[in-house]
């Protein structure tokens, strides 16, 4: 479960989040919704620990994140909206280091890593250096690396952006996978067909603060599976669903 | 459009006129001084070494001698700076060179080659520096008319030097392209550039379980193993240190017989200095967002890089003890307690500037050496006192260790 509670953050004069609240319950998907500068990526690095709040707190299954942040951390998954890397790693090595710092079991972490890899098409890419990825095949990555380790908290910061279809309906049917599981998902994202199709909830931001929260039942369910141009896509890329 | 010749060469001027200007805003006040003291000191530096020689070619052969002696050395110094060019020019055209995708931009070949010349020459005005010191250095010795006569041809050697290397950087990038049909010149080249590093793949990770700050350190040293810029700093810590131990087998005649412990001394200073800005380039290394989002402590982080310097001091002590055979036992215990506890104040001291001004590894840099250079001539006033200075540092700069959890990116 994730709480975040008055959460303030300032840059300078600019109000970036003003006392922001809402929580997201174990398994549920939130999506964050914004235009450019609402603050979502603030509230999403805030909740990750990368910037500290002005004033509020954030807490990961009831651990306060800038007071035990390495306790927070271990159960908190964070995919940036540009992520960032050792580039002269190779994804592989990128997420054996990962896995070794998150404590988790090599011989397991692996063989997930490596489904993760390959349900994203990055397997015959993944003794590549990072630094020889494009911004998607990036994006996915950064994706792998953030659940990991099935977090309790997952932070989505415009996550399928990016994505190619195939790996984009992977990456939803992973967030899916991962809410039933019992995971606290909060997803930004411009797109607003995303969170149609993927949130149970959603928060829109305006200048910083929480405008509205709307639950699904306000904008219905989607039609199941793919839709017929995803479909299309998803023949002739080959992909098994 | 098609663009023409003329507008292609007018562009490229302008590009070229308004980098120079942003380049040159880049530096502020401080560190434009910083380099003009560091021109001085190697123009004063180079001047000194070539000042004795000449005076000697002058005494022997009188001002022809001097002036021919004086133009063998600047050609020697065109020729490194043309060669450097060279590499450096034929290395930028095969990986990217700056700037947009140029084959994208319908710019003549000619005009772009010259543009892409000159970014990769203009390092080359650094020999400026030298090469004054050197013409500096056969002032006197040589009529002062012919020594102002001297300014324009030297001039031109260095600017036809550092065409040439951007000539033969091109070739030499040319000769590895792979030629698609239809593509020639400097476009085959380009469209090929990145592609052997696209190619490059690493053998398959070791998925182990080990402690986090293991990890962070065998990261630290797969990291230097492939960004040079990190790598040098460790080679140039190797290197000095290697000399060091070979300053014990300096030839020593009877009035100098400190001379091999002093050179063993300061070379290996010297090399822990280096080891030290290693150590907080491998802070610079870490990206701000992975290392923060993830799990990690101060202490993993802290002790990642100690474990490093440790290694490296260790390594260092044992060089010298098998190297220093012809000192007692006493002695030799002391100059390793000398070095041993000074390379590992450095490294405090560099891990801690490091870590605690994470990402920003330049200031650490900076706020290093302004200590380093701080203990040194506190020693040179008063000796032991650059002992206090580097101790007082260490204090210091871990007084600033609690405040790591908080830092931010900005």
């Amino acid at each position: 479960m994730l709480i975040i509670h008055e959460l303030t953050r300032r840059y300078g004069d600019l109000v970036a989040l003003d006392r922001v609240s809402f929580e997201v319950q174990s398994g549920e998907i939130v999506g964050l919704l914004g235009a450019n500068g609402a603050g979502k990526s603030t509230l999403l690095r805030t909740a990750a620990g990368l910037q500290a709040p002005d004033e509020g707190r954030v807490e990961v299954e009831g651990i306060d994140v800038w007071n035990e942040p390495q306790a927070a951390k271990r159960r908190l998954g964070y995919a940036a909206e540009e992520p960032t890397f050792y580039e002269e790693l190779s994804a592989d090595e990128y997420l054996a280091f990962i896995a070794v710092l998150r404590n988790l079991d090599p011989v397991s972490a692996r063989r997930r890593a490596h489904e993760l890899l390959e349900r994203l098409g990055l397997t015959g890419r993944r003794d590549e250096p990072v630094m020889q990825f494009s911004h998607g095949m990036r994006k996915k990555l950064s994706f792998v690396a953030a659940v990991l380790h099935r977090p309790a908290v997952l932070l989505c910061d415009e996550a399928l952006d990016g994505f190619d279809a195939a790996g984009a309906f992977e990456a939803k049917a992973e967030l899916g996978a991962l809410a039933r599981d019992g995971a606290a998902v909060l997803f930004s994202s411009h797109v607003t067909e995303t969170i149609e199709r993927v949130c149970d909830r959603a928060v829109l931001l305006h200048a910083g603060r929480v405008a509205r929260q709307l639950s699904r039942s306000a904008w219905g369910d989607p039609a199941p599976g793919p839709s017929p141009l995803e479909r299309e896509f998803l023949a002739v890329a080959g992909a098994e669903h | 459009m098609r663009a023409t010749p003329d507008s292609d060469s007018t562009a490229f001027r302008f590009l070229r006129h308004h980098l120079t200007r942003r380049r040159l805003s880049q530096l502020d006040l401080r560190l434009k001084l910083e380099l003009g003291l560091l021109a001085a000191l190697i123009m004063g530096f180079v001047f000194w070494q070539v000042r004795g020689a000449f005076a000697s070619v002058a005494f022997q052969g009188g001002a022809g001698t001097v002036v021919s002696a004086l133009a063998i050395t600047w050609l020697g110094l065109a020729l490194i700076s043309g060669g450097f060019v060279a590499v450096r020019h034929a290395h930028r055209l095969r990986t990217r060179p700056p700037g947009p995708a140029w084959l994208s931009l319908p710019a003549s070949e000619r005009a772009l080659a010259r543009h892409l010349a000159w970014d990769s020459g203009v390092v080359a005005a650094w020999t400026v520096v030298p090469g004054v010191g050197i013409w500096c250095a056969a002032w006197g010795y040589v009529p002062w008319t012919w020594s102002l006569a001297l300014v324009l041809p030297l001039a031109f050697v260095l600017l036809g030097a550092c065409w040439m290397g951007t000539w033969v950087g091109e070739r030499i990038a040319m000769l590895g392209a792979r030629r698609a049909p239809g593509v020639h010149g400097l476009a085959a080249v380009l469209s090929e550039s990145g592609a052997s590093a696209r190619a490059r793949r690493r053998g398959p990770a070791r998925w182990t379980s080990r402690p986090g700050w293991m990890a962070l350190s065998l990261k630290d040293l797969r990291i230097t193993l492939r960004v040079g810029s990190v790598r040098r700093h460790l080679a140039t810590s190797l290197l000095f240190w290697i000399l060091s131990a070979l300053a014990w087998r300096l030839p020593s005649p009877p009035h100098m017989r400190d001379l091999e412990w002093v050179s063993a001394f300061i070379l290996a200073l010297l090399g822990s200095a280096a080891l030290g800005e290693w150590l907080v380039s491998l802070s610079g290394a870490d990206p701000f967002q992975t290392l923060r989002s993830l799990p990690v402590g101060l202490g993993q982080v802290w002790f990642a890089r100690a474990a490093l310097a440790l290694a490296a001091t260790a390594g260092l002590l044992t060089l010298h003890a098998a190297a220093a055979s012809g000192l007692t036992p006493h002695a030799l215990r002391l100059f390793l307690v000398w070095v041993g506890g000074a390379t590992l104040a450095i490294a405090a001291l560099a891990v801690n500037y490091g870590v605690t001004l994470f990402p920003r590894a330049d200031i650490a840099q900076r706020l290093l050496g302004l200590s380093l250079g701080l203990a040194v001539a506190a020693s040179l006033m008063i000796p032991l006192l650059g002992w206090i200075v580097l101790l007082s540092a260490v204090l210091h700069s871990a007084r600033r260790l609690s405040r790591w959890s908080r830092l931010e990116e900005a």
